[in-house]
């Protein structure tokens, strides 16, 4: 099975860690960290990862920003996106699904399911 | 998916994780508490109450995964308070803030 490289891109340094740590420990999987959108489309733009993790909130330029300006970007178009988001309410749900990202995670996340629930909505598994 | 490590180191690597960010995470629970104290007293501004809003957001997303859900309760429960259109009930603020911080080996 081959090594899946993920971005993951959030400005809470805690969620950032645990994340990459649940990603690299449990699945073993390579990570990349980003603490803004624009840091994040500079690495996604030059690893072109298999995957990103991408927080919704953040501040001057949010997830569902990010995520619609990689879409106009070719080499960056095609790479699945996850958002990942404290935002529980159904009408937030749906929004963040309308955005054509492949899935939707909440916030709190298992740091020891975090791959598996990754995997499941790329269809890694 | 194969599985590198056992949970357990896993665990163990969370729980330094943990202990780093108690620092900040002790910086966040005073600012909801004086976010409440303002309340008590009918001082809290729109900027504290922001500010804490979005204290209490990212409280709600990372507790849960440190082992702590109770705390992550609380702090939804405290954002949708803050962000919620009607005026700040200071009493349940106050409980809240307090039974957040309860939650919590700080």
């Amino acid at each position: 099975m081959p090594i899946r490289r993920i971005l993951i891109i959030d400005d809470e340094d805690d969620i950032r860690e645990v994340a990459a740590l649940s990603l690299e420990s449990v699945a073993g999987w390579q990570v990349s960290t980003a603490s803004s959108g624009a840091e994040g489309m500079r690495i996604a733009t030059a690893e072109l990862p298999d995957a990103i993790l991408m927080d919704v909130m953040m501040p001057a330029m949010d997830g569902p920003t990010t995520f619609r300006e990689m879409q106009k970007l070719p080499e960056l178009a095609s790479i699945p996106v996850i958002l990942l988001t404290a935002k529980v309410q159904g009408v937030d749900q749906r929004r963040f699904a309308g955005l054509g990202v492949t899935a939707v995670l909440f916030k709190p996340f298992d740091p020891l399911t975090l791959a598996e629930q990754m995997s499941e909505a790329l269809g890694w598994s | 998916m194969p599985s590198t490590k056992d949970p357990e180191a896993t665990r163990k690597l969370l729980a330094t994780l943990w202990e780093r960010s108690l620092p900040v995470l002790r910086e966040r629970c005073a600012l909801l508490q004086s976010a409440a104290a303002a309340a008590q007293t009918g001082t809290l501004t729109q900027d504290l109450r922001a500010e804490a809003t979005a204290i209490a957001h990212k409280l709600s997303g990372s507790l849960g995964m440190f082992g702590y859900p109770e705390g992550t309760e609380f702090a939804r429960r405290i954002e949708e308070h803050l962000e919620s259109a009607t005026p700040i009930d200071a009493t349940r603020l106050t409980h809240d803030v307090a039974a957040l911080l309860a939650t919590l080996p700080l």
